[in-house]
């Protein structure tokens, strides 16, 4: 039926045209074209974020990542250190800093121990140190698992958090959310699967290539979900066109797309419908997923949040529920200025106290969020920045510490973590570990080991290499942190 | 009954090429170690047993005959010609953990075949060859092929009927004007360029074909596609990178890119000015403009850092993307140790590195051709003295002016103005006094002649544009191997030289400069760059290089498809002058080039990736040429070449995402209508439309763009307020022209009836929006 169709396409001037590449070609042509089937008989539709099945079973599904960006103080929030408090104002041991660098050295911040000025108390069964700035997150220590000796290579912003999410300081690496899309594809068909919700008075240093996808297709690449405006970048239908409008638009592209992909056999278009269909119900899901009046005061309250409508932190952690909700693989909170030096706009005294307000609830709020609706289990929630700070204080006429790489704490929870655990331990001034170092790459492995993917075979081929998350170096996980 | 004769045709062909398969099947099973040997080596043992002597264990290479013949305590890994004694052999047979090779821990695991290759590669005598990409390119025999005399077609054939396929037909003339078109400016054809061509290749398709190649490649638009062809491969982009990614004035460079492809400058003449265009003798300063293809590095502008690990930084990406681009090496990984899988050692990275490390980085002013700057100098001077001297003449009455200042007329002028009066006037410069003079006597016409004269050539001599160069430091920089690639672990000194394993660098007279790296690089001795570059104008035209790793001649690249033909087309391109332009000509006039590109049911079987190329490939559009389509098919495009970076419209908001929120004001007039190339690109927080469309940032060399295919590209066309502008001018046309026409802008061919029946029940606005939003529309088929 086809076949005679097609023949009767074949024109003089068709036939004139083929002569020019011999009679053998016209022969087997026109032999293609009388055994041709129509591709739309086979017709495929494929999606971008297919969910993939993993290497091995896994013990979570998704990823909230709440990165703390610029560098929290573990000496005031977590490494309860009376040692420090008690040298305060001398100089470290020579035998801590010998051959050491740090940021900054250029400048004037000295050596001198700086102790903390806050409160420390026990919490829970795991009697887990806690300082005065977190009550909240005080309150949830025996559902979270803290790493106190998390170590990473790079003591500048924007390469550490670079490191921290592609596990390389250069530029160019898949960060972990595309990575893990990449892996395991997403359940949720009208959102992408790596949200990336910021918070603070502005982007994280490094930018766009912290949730870029690198040598992988910008199909994984992190999508910031805006707080103002469209929440998607050119989410909504210009202001000139109507609904029905919109949806005869994505029906003629479907019925002339199908049309292209019968004559050319081209999986892609298949792909191509596939991804406008998504794109117009993503129109419709996105500001469903943002429009949060419809959760409970209770719920609210919970979170900490007054006007629904504002953008904060406590908003981003409960969208971050939101999305993992429908089936939305990893997600990413950027908090922005954690980078207290000391400093009239950046000190220990006003502005870390501050951050941990902004933070503290609503952190403590998605944990148990997530427990009551059975979510957690297959949630695995990450808290910590790029680095942490230095014993060592800078003081000016308000005090702050150095970026420090060498001991810093992280914690984690749900998703098939052995919660109620401080792992590893640091010197009496917190700065190096002295049990159990954690490197960035052994986390990344972790991660990766609980939502069933091994860090060494997850890896993707690019001049000559095969790249992974995890890099070259041994990585290895964790088994102490795995319930 | 002509479909009977053809289908008889047919079938005597595939009888006799069943026939030839016996003599093929005595060659298939000989080993060849380049073909079938070494990619198995590579890929599983030489990271333990290869070139990198600190990684290699048990003392054991197996990158070399000699190494892997070598006896220790009594037995050889390879004993040539028997498998039977071979350890090799034993060991990767063995089921014993601590036996078998590769180790269980390194993850990798011999497939059977494999593992019979390498017994019969042992038993045929384990030959060993030079690894292809370091052997000179000889221009083998053509193959004999009786429909045609194109060299490429005749590769292409003669490959073709090993796997006993055909070719596809010729595509039909608009599809070719519109993918060649496309291909060679990155613009689609006019209405009156589609009708002139269909006229013509109803005449006669070879001549009007061959005519609209030529004046395609005479078209200005021309140096702008293939202009960002390299810029990519340069990691250009218009700000400093990292985090605080400030704007940056490169520009001049972009535009030198397209001058010279547009010039069809000889790809050795590219090469040699870009890399040390400020060396040549008498550098002119185009010359020196050029050299800003490593002006494109990061500039880390953090707070806190180390500048020196920076610089280090820069200097690591320079080498690396010299042996990415020209050389097609991954020399990169040589930074902290020796290469694992090619040969280069990590003291030979250090002796590359040393030609980049003594470099100054200033701005240039950039005057423009025919600008004598001494002249001007002298002008400049001359109109000073005349100024100050015509101030000098009227200073009495310059004095009663200033004695007549009341202290509230004071306060209405400039704080400039004010700190002037505050000093006595003998202790006032002559600029000065000529700016007070300025104030108080302004609209003096003989005043206001010298003054507007010496604000021109102020203009012209000290605000010029500015751009990023290279200029060697009067004494160079000491270069030691960095232990691990860490700045602060210096090593052994090393001297500027090339890796022992490429062909030799000529001894030079004195300390080797950039320029004699550069003349090395395009010396007609390299075995790499005329390869790695044909090889990246192929993957253009059919979304795959020869070597399918464009960036990766080495070890654990992948082996060419068409060994022969690339090796023609490197010896064509040295022999021809190394002119880009004549190597398109040479493939867009082959029939592998203009075939059709739809999907046959015996090629999806036998070939689902075109390997063979039995057809064309559709490619989806970069993300430029997207914009580019939509501009030209609604009539909007400002066809302007070249200057200072654009700002057409962007979403709200995104400019704010990065560290530091940048300013972003659209462009007045026809410049917000510019080609997708010339919109100004920060690396931290690139242009939207770019990013959806996988455009690469600029923060490293990009050989090869991903082609990726998401939901955010379709809102982007559906919504995006840029499209909705094209749309709208669309719609116009469609109102005025039809929408036949519509059509065919955007398109090219004339729609079918069906497809015409689906356009006309959408409103105008509707159908237009859907032009722009066809597959069809954003890809090259």
């Amino acid at each position: 039926m086809n076949s005679d169709h097609q023949l009767r396409r074949v024109t003089r001037r068709h036939l004139f045209q083929r002569c020019s590449i011999g009679v053998a070609a016209i022969a087997l042509a026109a032999l293609e074209d009388a055994c041709r089937v129509s591709a739309a008989d086979d017709l495929k539709l494929r999606h971008p974020l297919e969910p993939k099945l993993p290497h091995f079973a896994p013990k979570a599904k998704n990823v909230i990542y709440l990165f703390m960006a610029g560098g929290p103080s573990q000496l005031e929030t977590f490494q309860y250190k009376p040692k420090l408090a008690e040298w305060n104002g001398r100089p470290i041991p020579e035998n801590y800093v010998a051959g050491k660098r740090f940021a900054f050295m250029d400048s004037s911040h000295g050596l001198n121990l700086l102790g903390s000025k806050h409160s420390f108390k026990q919490y829970g069964e795991s009697g887990a140190w806690v300082s005065d700035l977190l009550p909240h997150t005080a309150g949830i220590v025996d559902d979270i698992a803290i790493v106190a000796t998390c170590k990473t290579d790079l003591f500048n912003h924007a390469p550490a958090k670079l490191l921290m999410n592609t596990g390389s300081g250069q530029f160019g690496r898949p960060s972990m959310g595309s990575w893990i899309t990449y892996g395991l594809g997403s359940e949720c068909h009208n959102l992408p699967g790596f949200v990336v919700l910021q918070s603070g008075p502005r982007g994280p240093r490094g930018g766009a290539v912290l949730w870029g996808s690198g040598i992988l297709p910008t199909t994984y690449q992190g999508v910031p979900l805006r707080s103002q405006g469209d929440p998607i970048v050119n989410l909504s239908t210009p202001p000139s066109i109507g609904e029905v409008q919109q949806q005869m638009l994505v029906n003629a592209l479907r019925e002339l797309n199908e049309k292209r992909l019968a004559d050319t056999g081209d999986e892609e278009i298949s792909t191509r419908i596939n991804a406008y269909e998504m794109a117009y119900q993503m129109q419709t899901s996105a500001p469903d997923l943002m429009d949060i009046r419809g959760e409970s005061r209770a719920t609210l309250d919970l979170y900490g949040i007054k006007d629904p409508a504002e953008a904060s932190f406590a908003r981003n952690c409960l969208l971050a529920r939101r999305l993992v909700e429908r089936g939305v693989r990893f997600v990413q909170l950027y908090d922005t200025n954690w980078d207290h030096h000391g400093g009239t706009t950046e000190n220990l005294e006003q502005h870390l106290p501050e951050k941990c307000r902004d933070i503290d609830q609503p952190c403590a709020a998605l944990i148990r969020d997530l427990k009551q609706r059975g979510l957690l289990e297959e949630t695995i929630v990450i808290w910590g920045g790029e680095f942490g700070r230095t014993p060592m204080g800078e003081v000016r006429e308000s005090t702050g510490r150095n970026h420090h790489i060498d001991a810093f704490t992280m914690w984690f929870a749900g998703g098939g973590f052995k919660a109620g655990q401080v792992y590893g331990e640091t010197d009496e001034f917190g700065f190096g570990a002295v049990d159990r170092p954690v490197h960035v790459r052994d986390l990344h492995a972790t991660l990766l080991h609980l939502l069933g993917l091994d860090h060494q075979r997850l890896a993707v081929r690019s001049q000559g290499l095969d790249f992974r998350l995890t890099g070259v170096n041994p990585a290895a996980v964790v088994k102490d942190l795995l319930a | 009954m002509m479909r009977r004769q053809v289908l008889s045709l047919a079938v005597l062909l595939l009888v006799q090429r069943g026939a030839l398969c016996a003599a093929e099947k005595a060659r298939a099973d000989e080993v060849r170690f380049n073909r079938d040997v070494r990619p198995i080596l590579s890929e599983n043992c030489f990271a333990c047993h290869g070139f990198d002597a600190s990684a290699r264990e048990a003392g054991l290479r197996l990158d070399t005959r000699a190494g892997a013949t070598s006896a220790q305590a009594g037995a050889a890994a390879v004993v040539a010609g028997d498998s039977g004694k071979s350890q090799l052999i034993a060991r990767i047979m063995s089921s014993d953990d601590d036996q078998v090779m590769p180790p269980p821990h390194s993850n990798k695991r011999l497939t059977a075949d494999e593992k019979e290759t390498l017994r019969r590669w042992i038993d045929q005598g384990a030959v060993y060859e030079a690894h292809w990409s370091l052997a000179l390119p000889r221009r083998p025999v053509l193959p004999p092929i009786s429909w045609t005399d194109h060299p490429i077609d005749r590769f292409i054939q003669a490959r073709l009927d090993q796997e006993k396929l055909a070719p596809s037909p010729l595509a039909d003339a608009a599809t070719l004007i519109r993918r060649t078109s496309l291909d060679l400016t990155g613009l689609p054809p006019t209405l009156a360029e589609v009708d002139s061509f269909l006229e013509a290749s109803a005449i006669d398709a070879e001549a009007a074909y061959h005519d609209l190649v030529d004046r395609l490649l005479r078209s200005p638009h021309y140096g702008e596609r293939w202009g960002r062809w390299w810029l990519d491969q340069a990691r250009y982009a218009d700000s400093n990178g990292y985090s605080i990614d400030a704007p940056r004035q490169i520009w001049k460079y972009r535009d030198w890119v397209i001058e010279a492809l547009n010039a069809d400058m000889p790809f050795n003449q590219f090469t040699i000015e870009q890399l040390a265009g400020d060396l040549l003798p008498g550098a002119a300063e185009s010359q020196k403009v050029a050299t800003g293809f490593h002006r494109n590095t990061q500039i880390n502008e953090e707070g806190g850092i180390d500048k020196e690990q920076f610089r280090i930084d820069g200097i690591f990406d320079r080498v690396a993307t010299t042996g990415t681009v020209w050389l097609g090496l991954t020399v990169g990984c040589a930074q902290c140790h020796d290469h694992k899988f090619d040969p280069i050692e990590q003291r030979e990275f250090y002796g590359l590195f040393a030609f980049f490390n003594s470099q100054d980085e200033p701005a240039m002013k950039v005057f423009g051709p025919g600008v004598d700057v001494d002249r001007l100098t002298a002008e400049f001077a001359e109109a000073e003295r005349q100024a100050h001297a015509y101030v000098a003449s009227r200073a009495s009455e310059l004095a009663t002016w200033e004695s007549g200042l009341t202290p509230e007329m004071k306060s209405g002028l400039s704080p400039e103005i004010e700190m002037i009066l505050a000093l006595p006037p003998e202790r006032r410069t002559g600029e000065q006094t000529r700016t007070l003079f300025a104030a108080g006597f302004g609209e003096d016409p003989s005043f206001r002649r010298l003054h507007d004269r010496l604000w021109e050539l102020d203009e012209a001599l000290n605000r010029p544009v500015t751009t990023l160069v290279m200029a060697e430091l009067p004494q160079p920089r000491k270069t030691t191997v960095l232990i691990n690639g860490d700045f602060t672990r210096p090593g052994e000194e090393v001297a500027p030289g090339t890796p022992a394993a490429l062909h030799p660098f000529p001894p030079p007279s004195g300390r080797p400069t950039r320029l004699d790296l550069a003349r090395w690089i395009v010396s007609p001795q390299n075995p790499l760059t005329a390869r790695v570059i044909v090889n990246r104008i192929w993957q253009q035209y059919f979304g795959r290089g020869i070597v399918e790793t464009e960036n990766d001649f080495g070890l654990q690249g992948a082996a060419p498809s068409h060994p022969e033909l690339l090796d023609w087309l490197a010896v064509e391109f040295m022999e021809r002058q190394w002119s880009l332009k004549e190597m398109h000509r040479l493939i867009i006039t082959s029939h592998t080039y203009r075939q059709r590109s739809a999907d046959r049911p015996e090629l999806r079987d036998a070939d689902p990736r075109n390997y063979w190329l039995g057809r064309q490939q559709r490619i989806r559009l970069d993300a430029e040429i997207i914009r580019d389509v939509g501009l030209a098919a609604s009539g909007l495009l400002s066809p302007r070449l070249g200057g200072p970076p654009v700002y057409p419209p962007i979403p709200a908001g995104v400019m704010s995402q990065g560290q530091v929120a940048r300013e972003w004001t659209v462009s007045p007039g026809a410049d917000k209508n510019r080609r997708g190339l010339y919109t100004f690109a920060y690396r931290a927080s690139p242009p939207p439309f770019l990013n959806v469309f996988d455009a690469p940032d600029g923060v490293s060399c990009c050989t090869r763009r991903i082609r990726s295919n998401t939901p955010l590209q379709a809102l982007t066309l559906m919504n995006d307020a840029a499209f909705m502008e094209f749309a709208v001018a669309l719609e116009q046309i469609i109102k005025k022209d039809g929408l036949e026409t519509a059509f065919r802008r955007c398109l090219a061919r004339s729609p079918e009836a069906d497809e015409l029946a689906v356009l006309k029940r959408l409103d105008a606005l509707t159908a237009a929006r859907t032009l722009l939003n066809l597959d069809e529309t954003v890809t090259r088929d």
